[in-house]
């Protein structure tokens, strides 16, 4: 049997005072599509940045590519990180640039040097950013400045990128939180295709149980830091999944309490949470 | 990962390239980066002119090492006289300073857009605020020396109104940054305009004005050495007259005394914005009173006393800085009369015994001068900027190298720098140049750090998540976001190096500031108009390409 591509282990992950992820255990093979389910501040971004290396573990392992992420450094953790694309909540696409210089960031793991202008990026290159443009039907947008687009035409931009890097795996965190319910379904919808054209492995996180059940082959439930699910999608109904979320609350009035009191917490730390990130991202 | 690139090769790559719209610019971007391209030829041709290159700083340093065995040892003033100079020029500059920080505060709440009562407001306070920063401090101390002959009134004059440009421009721009919300919540509760700007606007903006005035206090005490050559008192005169009778061992004696002032300065105004930034933070505990009525008085928490302490500490000093300079406030009454005769010696301009052709020539070397400085400037700021970048630096410790770097060639005034390179080596432009270069490798360095840690750090992050290295993150996501700053700070270098570029004249350094000093000095108040309104122009002229460049690579 060959081995999972990614793998964790008893994975527990503390800052300062909050413990974000606490004795995590999961298992994907090659071609899974995988939703992330879970309130706010439930760990599931940490756990996502686990996988890419941009966040180190207070104890356990992660294995991802067969490679023991946390222990990667400088070059051969830059070479896994190239070969799992990563899609974030917010696109964080660099505004000033055109569209498809954006795209083209996605190859940097594999050329030498720092690159600056599109006249920088080899032709090949550019050929391919342009196909990837077209596979998520922005390709006449090409040329535009990236802040000019609309929010869920910038998520696809960003899809693009992600796709540059000719990846095995595909992590998105919330791709779709900061859209419309249309754009939304466009998007899930794309990153589904890609997938199954690809043989890529997704892992997504999800806010919205309905979506997760319709879009995800399994769902990986997190709660305050623990897993506390993780079944197929299929035969699953919304209620069984809230079941399960209520079993391991005592009470669905406390469920509630903790459901408001995580979402205004993560709401605030979200500010103070982009320093150490960076820093982390650094290395 | 094949598939993939499989459908990436099999939609016909050709069709790609040509379903691919055209990559269009604006013809107005391509006539900034046009201009901007001819500004940094012109730059290159500057530094050839003005015969900068390493023989000729290498022949020059066999000069510094000649004049050195003839100096001999450095000699200061007698130590009461030390202290008396050191705390007179220290008085005029924070008294200078202070006044202008005083008169920026209305016209900044006119010419900010979000505070302007009307635009008729807002474009006579912007005029004031260009005019003012346009006006030479030289120029105004000259003109103040002829009003006030003696004391200290034509200094602190000549460096308040000049300060006034700068600090109300940025505390315009801190105002129109405010977040909107308290004020509205404020009028919302029926509080009155001044009521708005108190609890709504100045709280937010405080700690911004604070640093402008600290920053612009620095900047007055480095350019008070000038003004010395002109008949201001303190350091800069003595300094000069020194120099004037050849006493080289004396004026060097000084210009050390002057260059430790500015370090020291520049080291206070640092800590006392970094105290700021965080001291503002300390929310004091919870109450341990549990009635209102015991509630009423606030503990003396630690961080009660310690802001107590240094508000009282800073008051005292500020009072002592206008004591010291012992201001005979009844010449601000007589002095009315004597502004028309003065007035009347101004006008019309001319150029006297010169020719255009003359002037010309020599305002175009002071703008040679100030665009190669500032090419040489720009080459190495933006490795140290980057370098003291938090995002950018390898490691903590290039970081912290290269802000200790910076600072310490913030300390060294320029001015100072020139007087002796061109004392020592005898050079003129070229001496000036490279001062100026040097001087401005201090602020632009630290505005392009600055800028480059201020980028959203998540298109950084994103990069860093596809495999890239540092050094491509820095180029693919850092240095785009901070471009259109750094296209900024370089106009405000080249606006800055024009100005300053005038003054070095002043000391010896090339160009327009020497004719300007003879015409002030022979009495030619024609002539210094004349001049003056070719400055004028210039610095509107840059300052106008500035605002255009901004807007295009915003
Ligand atoms: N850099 C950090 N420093 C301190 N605490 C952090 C940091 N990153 C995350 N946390 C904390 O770890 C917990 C899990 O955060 P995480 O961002 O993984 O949650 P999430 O499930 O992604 O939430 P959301 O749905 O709001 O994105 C939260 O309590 C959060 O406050
Ligand atoms: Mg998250």
């Amino acid at each position: 049997m060959p081995s999972p591509l990614i793998e964790v282990r008893d994975l527990d992950k503390r800052f300062d005072r909050t413990l974000a992820l606490h004795g995590v255990e999961a298992t994907i093979d090659r071609g899974e599509i995988v939703v992330l389910l879970g309130l706010s501040g439930s760990g599931k971004s940490t756990l996502l940045r686990h996988l890419d290396g941009l966040e180190t573990p207070t104890s356990g392992s992660v294995r991802v590519l067969g490679e023991e992420v946390p222990r990667l450094r400088g070059r051969r953790l830059r070479a896994l990180r190239g070969r799992v694309g990563f899609v974030f909540q917010q696109f964080e696409l660099v505004p000033s640039l055109t569209v498809l210089e954006n795209v083209l960031t996605g190859s940097l793991a594999r050329l030498r040097g720092p690159r600056l202008g599109l006249w920088s990026y080899p032709k090949r290159l550019k050929l391919a950013a342009l196909g990837h443009l077209d596979r998520v039907g922005l390709l006449d947008r090409a040329y535009q400045r990236a802040d000019t687009l609309s929010g869920g035409q910038q998520q696809r931009v960003a899809i693009a990128r992600a796709l540059m890097q000719e990846p095995e795996i595909l992590l998105a965190d919330e791709p779709v939180a900061s859209l419309d319910p249309e754009s939304s379904e466009q998007v899930m919808a794309l990153i589904r295709e890609i997938a199954m054209d690809a043989g890529l492995t997704v892992v997504c996180s999800l806010h919205q149980v309905d979506l997760a059940l319709a879009w995800g082959d399994r769902i990986v439930g997190l709660r305050g830091g623990r897993l506390v699910l993780d079944t197929p999608t299929e035969g699953l109904g919304k209620a069984e999944v809230m079941e399960i979320y209520g079993r391991v609350a005592t009470a669905t009035a406390e469920l509630e309490a903790i459901e408001t009191e995580l979402a205004d917490a993560s709401a605030e730390a979200r500010p103070d949470r982009a320093e150490p990130l960076a820093e982390g991202a650094g290395r | 990962m094949t598939a993939l690139a499989s459908t990436a090769g099999a939609s016909a790559s050709g069709s790609v390239a040509e379903r691919a719209p055209a990559h269009r610019r604006s013809p107005e971007r391509i006539a900034a980066a046009l201009t901007l391209v001819a500004l940094v030829v012109a730059s290159l041709f500057a530094l050839n002119s003005l015969g900068i290159s390493l023989p000729s700083m290498l022949e020059s340093w066999s000069n510094a090492e000649r004049f050195f065995t003839r100096v001999g040892t450095i000699r200061f003033p007698e130590p009461l006289e030390l202290v008396q100079l050191t705390a007179l020029t220290l008085g005029i500059v924070v008294t200078g300073t202070l006044f202008a920080a005083i008169c920026s505060v209305p016209i900044a709440y006119l010419a900010a857009s979000n505070t302007t009562p009307g635009p008729g407001w807002r474009a006579a306070a912007r005029f004031i605020t260009v005019f003012t920063r346009a006006l030479p401090d030289v120029v105004l101390a000259m003109v103040f020396v002829l009003l006030f002959s003696l004391g200290s009134l034509p200094g602190i004059l000549a460096i308040g109104i000049h300060s006034i440009g700068m600090i109300s421009k940025l505390f315009a721009d801190a105002i129109e940054q405010i977040d909107e919300g308290p004020r509205r919540a404020i009028r919302a509760a029926g509080g009155s305009k001044l009521q708005e700007f108190t609890s709504g606007i100045l709280p937010q903006v405080l700690p911004s004005w604070v640093a402008t005035v600290l920053h612009r206090n620095d900047i007055n005490l480095r350019g008070s050495v000038v003004l010395g050559y002109v008949g201001v008192a303190g350091l800069g005169l003595e300094m000069s007259h020194a120099f004037k009778s050849l006493n080289y061992s004396l004026g060097l004696g000084i210009a050390i005394v002057m260059f430790a002032l500015c370090v020291l300065m520049e080291l206070i105004s640092s800590a006392v914005r970094r105290a700021m930034l965080h001291g503002g933070r300390a929310s004091g505990g919870p109450l341990a009173a549990t009635t209102a009525e015991a509630a009423v008085r606030r503990p003396w928490t630690g961080a009660r006393v310690r802001t107590t302490v240094w508000g009282w500490v800073t008051a005292a000093l500020l009072i002592g800085a206008i004591a010291v300079c012992n201001i005979q406030w009844g010449d601000l009454v007589t002095v009315w009369a004597k502004i028309p005769p003065v007035a009347a010696q101004f006008w019309p301009p001319s150029f006297g015994a010169y020719d255009w052709t003359r002037m010309s020539g020599a305002m175009l070397e002071t703008i040679a001068i100030a665009l190669a400085a500032a090419v040489l400037t720009l080459l190495a700021s933006i490795v140290i900027g980057s370098l003291a970048a938090r995002n950018v630096a390898p490691n903590r410790g290039t970081r912290a190298g290269a802000r200790f770097l910076l600072v310490g060639i913030r300390g060294v005034p320029e001015v100072i720098l020139a007087i002796v390179l061109i004392v020592i080596t005898g050079l003129g432009a070229q001496a000036g140049t490279l001062a100026l270069a040097f001087g401005g490798i201090g602020l632009a360095g630290k505005l392009i750090a600055d800028s480059l840690e201020e980028v959203k750090g998540g298109p950084e992050r994103a990069i860093t998540a596809t495999g890239a290295s540092r050094f491509q993150r820095y180029a693919a996501a850092t240095l785009p976001q901070g471009a259109p700053a750094i296209i900024g700070h370089s106009f405000y270098l080249l606006d800055t190096n024009i100005r300053a570029a005038t003054i070095l004249g002043i000391v010896g350094g090339g160009g327009i500031g020497y004719y300007l000093l003879n015409a002030g000095q022979g009495s030619n108040y024609g002539v210094v108009t004349a001049i003056v309104l070719m400055i004028l122009v210039t610095v509107l002229a840059v300052e106008g390409l500035a605002m255009w460049m901004r807007r295009v690579f915003r």
